[in-house]
């Protein structure tokens, strides 16, 4: 069994489209039903949400600076890791992400474990 | 199995409850920073409960916002004093005695009495009620009452202008000022409801929620003894009366369905039920409102088992009552389709001649479509069929214009 990293990235900004109380807590329900699904199918790993701020870094000389440095359409919003045989799998799986109609989109990634280079 | 369901409409209905004990708190000319920091909590709600639902959501979100707001308040640095005053000392104290059930349905009280404020105009207390008090967004209401979002949004800035301007405070009025506050609220929930049940988008889902909140509305006055009335009783009865065929007026293919036609075994019963139980008791009161006329005729509505057992003389009993209370020409309008119900044409025909125009404004076209009908149960199809042109050219409402349309065909075929 294969471990997988999907990523979350945009879509997540509900402020700046205005949902409404009613929209936010359908969205959320859409949400709690996906992560009930993949726990009741045994395959969820673990996963969270991730605050829009972001503090880089970088260099030689340990820059640090503030973000943004993406504009929030690319934003990484959370993750969620699973178990699955192929990426093919993920792709069924990713199908409940609750936010593609916000312009959402998910990247999937396999994770790199020791044994595989064994 | 971890059990994640969230109580229906639970966002919505704590928004209404959160503005009005956190502007009670903060004060009411903090509102706008109120409602922004309540819209925050629930985005961060909605992103943190993925991990985990708290144990209390309601506790949970008010203590985000109210935390939120004292954040907001120390950002803008406004009237420190006030917020030293409400994160210290003994006023601690006070303040969680605010979010005590009872208080907490006291502060909606004391909002829902806000909007009957003469300083408002209608149109803002309509916008401020569904925004404030029933947690709606501007875009929902904008939906509901079919106007531009940006529409709702000057009123809304106009209503919050007002409340600072004239320092209008979420205390309760004086003994004698709430009754005159009561009758304005009243006039506001009948209009959500009438909004909601003849909605231009009937069948959508909002115009379902907006009879729901009137009917909400209702109940929450009905909690304090100080706030019952025989008007109050008799409009509640109304909504359940109404609300109860709700499901049947429109059919599957999304038309307009006429009473005659409705499948009345399909009236919601449990509300009928209580409009029952709520007439009742409006008329332990002395007074006789135009909403103890409205109910008790959407009430002989419900009674007829059937179309044709409708009691037609007691419905028209009950409209000339109406129309001493509120002379106005839409009563005529409605006695006079009562009369063609009951296949009274002459009759029909002598009120429709009394109606102006001028007075029935958007629904002018409801009268040509009266006249067409006339006509075309008197054989003047050729008539009848000018009018129906002109109810459908004047009717702006999708559903009502094909439910028009087909009554056209019907009288085509009869040329």
């Amino acid at each position: 069994m294969k471990e997988f990293m999907m990523i979350f990235i945009g879509g997540a900004d509900y402020e700046e489209i205005g949902l409404s109380p009613e929209q936010l807590q359908n969205r959320m329900a859409k949400w709690f039903a996906w992560d009930d699904k993949l726990k009741q199918q045994g395959i969820l790993r673990g996963g969270e949400a991730l605050m829009p701020r972001v503090k880089r870094v970088s260099g030689p000389d340990r820059i640090e600076s503030d973000g943004p440095f993406v504009e929030s359409k690319e934003l990484i919003g959370g993750y969620i890791t699973v178990t699955a045989d192929s990426f093919e799998e993920v792709v069924k799986i990713a199908q409940d992400f609750p936010d593609y109609d916000l312009d959402g989109s998910v990247e999937i990634r396999e994770i790199m474990k020791l044994d595989q280079y064994e | 199995m971890p059990h994640r369901k969230i109580v229906d409409h639970l966002f919505r209905h704590q928004y209404g409850k959160m503005v009005a004990i956190l502007s009670r708190i903060f004060g009411l000319a903090h509102l706008k920073l109120v409602e922004d920091a309540i819209q925050d909590t629930f985005i961060k709600a909605t992103l943190q409960w993925r991990n985990g639902i708290p144990e209390n959501p309601e506790a949970w979100l008010t203590q985000a916002a109210k935390n939120r707001v004292v954040d907001l308040l120390r950002q803008i640095n406004a009237e420190q004093e006030r917020y030293q005053k409400v994160s210290h000392g003994s006023i601690v104290l006070e303040i969680s005695e605010f979010f005590l059930d009872h208080e907490v349905e006291d502060s909606q009280l004391r909002m829902i009495l806000v909007v009957g404020h003469p300083a408002l105009s209608r149109e803002e207390q309509i916008a401020f009620a569904l925004k404030t008090i029933s947690g709606f967004s501007m875009k929902e209401i904008a939906a509901a009452l079919l106007l531009k979002e940006e529409t709702i949004k000057k009123r809304l800035i106009r209503a919050r202008k007002k409340i600072k301007d004239q320092q209008i405070k979420l205390a309760y009025p004086l003994p004698h000022e709430i009754e005159d506050r009561m009758v304005v609220v009243l006039q506001v929930i009948y209009l959500i409801f009438n909004e909601g049940f003849h909605s231009t988008k009937s069948g959508s889902l909002i115009s379902k929620e907006l009879c729901g909140e009137a009917l909400r509305l209702c109940k929450l006055l009905l909690v304090k003894e100080r706030f019952r009335s025989g008007s109050l009783y008799a409009l509640f009865a109304l909504c359940c009366f109404h609300s109860s065929r709700m499901e049947t007026k429109i059919n599957t293919n999304n038309e307009i369905v006429d009473l005659q036609y409705q499948d009345r075994s399909q009236w919601y019963k449990p509300l009928i039920v209580l409009g029952n139980y709520a007439i009742q008791k409006s008329f332990e009161y002395g007074e006789r409102s135009v909403y103890h006329y409205e109910a008790a005729i959407a009430a002989e509505h419900l009674k007829a088992d059937r179309f044709e057992s409708t009691d037609w003389r007691r419905i028209l009993e009950l409209y000339q009552h109406l129309y001493e209370l509120q002379p106005n020409d839409n009563i005529l309008l409605s006695m006079a389709s009562v009369h063609l119900q009951a296949g009274q044409l002459d009759q029909a025909k002598l009120l429709l001649d009394r109606i102006m125009t001028s007075r029935l404004g958007a629904r002018i076209y409801l009268l040509y479509g009266s006249y067409a009908e006339y006509y075309f149960r008197t054989d003047k199809t050729q008539q009848a069929l000018t009018e129906i042109n002109q109810a459908i050219a004047l009717c702006s409402n999708d559903l009502e214009k094909a439910y028009l349309k087909k009554k056209r065909e019907q009288m085509v075929g009869k040329v």
